[in-house]
């Protein structure tokens, strides 16, 4: 309790850090992203500074650091079944038969070109 | 029917306490405008009970015209394109206006505080909130079925839900706000579970229904949102055209499937685990014994809401889901069945070796096993993939969950009604016309759906309005028993209504249970206790009775 | 103290148990956002894995620096709204008020970049599903990048108008000083509500324009 009390009157120099902090990581991501240096891992390096960044807001802007115990596991549980349901959607997508896939660049190459096929979706050299 | 031998000694706390409290939550305050803007939980509790059961009865008118059209193998009483309205506005009642609001919103909003001894749930504004949002989203979906309703069935499955010219969008809207109101309620639950517990009663001597009530909470907050992004997605498909959803845009409709049962099957536990919690309660109070493995129960639900998200992928066996993906989901659904099982076996043992009263709502209590025993076992065998591709879409599932929905809520429900009933309002009910509802109840259930069993193993498809003559007789069966299942509800509403005029004083604990709720009179002063009751034994204590036995 | 109790309604003990659940229901309402979203992001991420290039093409088409102009604002934004709640817990509602009225013009920015490049989807024919009429990119998927494009910031957008509502309501009452010393859960509720607007945010950024 003493702890808490402690940040409670903590002064706003805490909250001016972690804004200067936010700021310096999305000069990064930005930097990052526009430079291409990441290659294919750009998006999972653009996603772990977004989980940083947020990790820094939920701690100390949205004082999780300083009110644990039921609010973090909400937050917690919250995340889990996020995770849950985008995970298992994304392996049925991966692991599908591919023509149960809505037409896409990888499926229309299986499929025989004519008319059957939704506009948009034909190979270009098939068009007239 | 005999009353039982053992007869029922008051709890030593009722010495002294009137019959009937005369200055009571019902009439401390007077006027219908009293109950518009009431925000205590009990009145709120009675508004659901209100509406919740208007929605019962015409949920029920539905299932009823369903039942006379499949009469015949032909046209019976109407067209296709009515048959296909009429499920859908069957299930959309049933689901989003009964089954889910129904036991929190009713036994939830009454008991939930005086069960841990709170003077109100923890936001009493929100909760009046609930209700305005239920009547608002039942409104709303009214309208549609009103303007011609829609005829995609309960799930609202893409690209037909998003290309019929049906009005779906009303009830889509409707059941999106009645989600929000849903989600009120589980969030004031946790958090008055949380943050009000009297002193004494400590997590781990919480009543097993509010643990119930508590893990449902969760499933509600946590799931309802998804539902809620899924509806309004093809809400918008189905007015804007965005292509969210539809192949011939680039839209994958599996993905809808996937995020429609992300809530949809968690909510098949949202009506059932409190059904569990209540039976919980009923149960021990008849048996007159503990509860046998309290912390088992509790975490039970815990484990039910939690693996209940790990399985919403064995509605899509058949949709196109991978097989990766099917399996997975098939051996998850199966452990479902394990923290249900442990839920019955510990029910059976404390059955087991008690002093049973066989009063109506113990009647629902057995009536409750076998259904969800039925239910339940018929589902690992649903959840199994090659099973469930011989199953699908057939009138084997419409039993199957109408055994877990109607067999376990509505009995669950029903259990709760009767035992909480002269608690709520004061007023014993007549045991025997109590006791001819439930026995109507119980065979009108199994002669209205184990045909559909049948039905369904031979290939009977669900959602047509017409079918081969050689599934005729069944289904004359199955018309019969949803008829004596109907009657047997106009006898429990009957019998309920008349105790209100007509029933004696039941006392403040007719039943000489030993739960918390019991420890105020009936019906409760507007603040729940006169005095603050202490709590010194845990809940279903019954250890003094049955010296010798040894306690859980 | 006794200007703090008249605040606690009569079922509570005291105003600490009274703030702990209204955090706490807070919370909860936070997660049910969470997962409202969480829906959003299932689509976005099933729709990415289908079509790669199409979503890399489509994402060019969007300016990363109106992204990040935006990403900045609303980052200060909440720096902002975090010291109202700073200030009015020491009772200097003023200041707490002015902070409150200067998020909610950090939030008018925002939305206002973001007029900006609605319009310009709107000349390009950069739109979602059926609408989608922009030449320089067929390919399949490319629309579907755009409708959930325009459900995510169209689902954020509103929240940050909501947000700006609640704020509007508390910057009032801060003016009025109804809040101040132990009393101040409205402003940290409103508070973390706008912070969960700045959270989103900060996943759709990179999601959207830096990919």
């Amino acid at each position: 309790m003493s702890a808490e009390t402690e940040h409670k009157h903590a002064g706003p120099g805490r909250y001016v850090a972690v804004w200067i902090a936010l700021l310096l990581f999305t000069a990064l991501t930005v930097a990052l992203g526009r430079s291409h240096l990441a290659g294919s891992w750009g998006l999972p390096v653009a996603l772990a500074i977004a989980v940083v960044k947020s990790t820094l807001v939920v701690l100390f802007f949205m004082h999780l650091w300083d009110h644990g115990g039921a609010n973090r596991l909400v937050l917690a549980t919250a995340l889990v079944f996020v995770a849950l349901l985008i995970g298992l959607v994304l392996l049925d997508s991966a692991t599908r038969f591919p023509l149960a896939d809505p037409p896409t660049e990888a499926t229309m190459r299986l499929m025989p070109p004519g008319p059957g096929a939704p506009p948009g979706v034909e190979p270009a050299a098939a068009r007239p | 029917m005999s009353p039982s031998p053992a007869s029922i000694p008051p709890a030593p706390a009722d010495a002294g306490a009137p019959l009937y409290l005369e200055r009571n939550y019902l009439n401390a305050r007077r006027g219908l405008w009293s109950w518009l803007t009431t925000l205590d939980h009990k009145r709120i509790g009675v508004m659901y009970l209100v509406l919740t059961s208007a929605a019962l009865f015409l949920g029920g008118i539905f299932a009823m015209l369903l039942r006379i059209e499949l009469l015949t193998p032909g046209p019976t009483i109407m067209s296709a394109l009515a048959y296909n309205r009429t499920f859908t506005l069957h299930g959309v009642v049933m689901i989003f206006l009964f089954m889910i609001p129904a036991i929190p919103g009713i036994f939830g909003n009454f008991f939930l505080p005086l069960m841990i001894g709170a003077r109100d749930v923890a936001f009493p504004r929100l909760n009046l909130l609930s209700v305005y949002l239920y009547l608002t989203g039942a409104a709303i979906a009214l309208y549609g079925m009103i303007h011609g309703g829609a005829d995609t069935g309960w799930t609202f499955y893409t690209p037909y839900s998003t290309t019929t010219v049906t009005m779906v969008w009303p009830i889509l809207l409707g059941a999106f706000v009645l989600g929000m109101g849903s989600i009120v309620t589980g969030l004031n639950f946790i958090v008055t579970v949380h943050t009000l517990r009297a002193p004494g009663i400590g997590f781990m001597r919480m009543p097993l229904f509010v643990w119930a009530l508590y893990a449902t909470s969760i499933i509600q907050v946590l799931a309802t949102p998804v539902l809620g992004i899924t509806l309004l997605l093809v809400a918008v498909e189905n007015v804007f055209g965005f292509g969210i959803f539809d192949p011939a845009r680039g839209g994958d409709p599996v993905l809808f499937q996937h995020m429609f049962w992300f809530y949809s099957h968690p909510a098949v536990y949202i009506m059932i685990l409190p059904a569990m919690g209540a039976i919980t309660e009923v149960l021990s109070a008849f048996a007159r014994k503990n509860t046998f493995g309290y912390r088992a129960v509790a975490f039970s639900s815990l484990g039910i809401a939690f693996v209940g998200f790990f399985t919403w992928g064995h509605h899509l066996f058949t949709s196109g889901q991978s097989t990766v993906d099917a399996g997975i989901f098939g051996v998850l659904s199966m452990f479902v069945g394990i923290f249900t099982a442990i839920k019955i076996f510990n029910w059976t043992a404390t059955l087991y070796r008690g002093s049973i009263a066989i009063r109506t709502p113990f009647i629902y209590v057995i009536a409750f096993l076998f259904f969800l025993l039925f239910g339940g076992m018929t589902g690992i065998a649903l959840a199994t993939v090659a099973l469930d591709v011989h199953w699908q879409d057939t009138y084997f599932v419409v039993a199957h969950f109408h055994f877990i929905m109607v067999g376990g809520t509505v009995a669950g429900f029903l259990a709760a009604l009767t035992y909480w009933w002269p608690k709520m309002f004061g007023k014993s009910y007549s045991e025997r016309w109590g006791i001819v509802g439930a026995t109507l109840i119980f065979l009108g259930f199994n002669f209205t759906f184990i045909p559909q069993f049948l039905l369904g193993n031979e290939g009977m498809p669900r959602r047509y309005y017409s079918y081969p003559v050689r599934f005729w007789p069944l289904n004359v069966a199955s018309t019969a028993g949803a008829s004596v299942l109907a009657l047997g509800f106009l006898v429990v509403l009957a019998t309920l209504l008349l105790s209100l005029k007509y029933g004696k004083p039941a006392g403040p604990n007719p039943w000489g249970s030993r739960g918390y709720e019991w420890k105020t009179l009936s019906p409760p002063p507007e603040g729940n206790f006169l005095t603050q009751p202490t709590y010194p034994r845990m809940p279903h204590d019954y250890d003094d009775l049955n010296p010798g036995r040894g306690g859980h | 103290m006794p200007a703090a109790e008249s605040h606690v309604a009569h079922h509570f003990p005291d105003l600490e148990v009274q703030s702990h659940a209204a955090r706490l229901g807070m919370w909860l309402f936070l997660a049910t956002e969470v997962l409202l979203f969480g829906g959003l992001f299932t689509a976005y991420a099933l729709y990415r894995m289908l079509y790669p290039s199409a979503f890399h093409g489509a994402s060019r088409l969007i300016e990363t620096s109106m992204g990040a102009l935006n990403t900045v604002v609303l980052i200060t934004s909440s720096l902002t709204v975090a010291l109202a709640f700073h200030y009015s817990r020491q009772s200097r509602n003023r200041l707490a008020a002015l902070l409150l009225v200067a998020t909610i013009g950090l939030g008018f920015v925002f939305l206002g970049v973001k007029a900006v490049e609605y319009a310009h989807h709107f000349r390009e024919g950069h739109l979602p599903g059926r609408f989608y009429r922009y030449a320089g990119l067929q390919v399949p998927g490319a629309s579907m990048f755009f409708t959930v494009y325009f459900l995510m910031t169209g689902l954020h957008g509103i929240h940050v108008i909501i947000g700006m509502g609640v704020l509007t309501w508390l910057a009032v009452g801060a003016w009025r000083g109804s809040y101040g010393g132990d009393y101040t859960t409205p402003i940290e509720l409103g508070g973390m509500y706008w912070h969960l607007v700045d959270l989103i945010w900060i996943f759709l950024f990179p999601l959207l324009y830096l990919i």
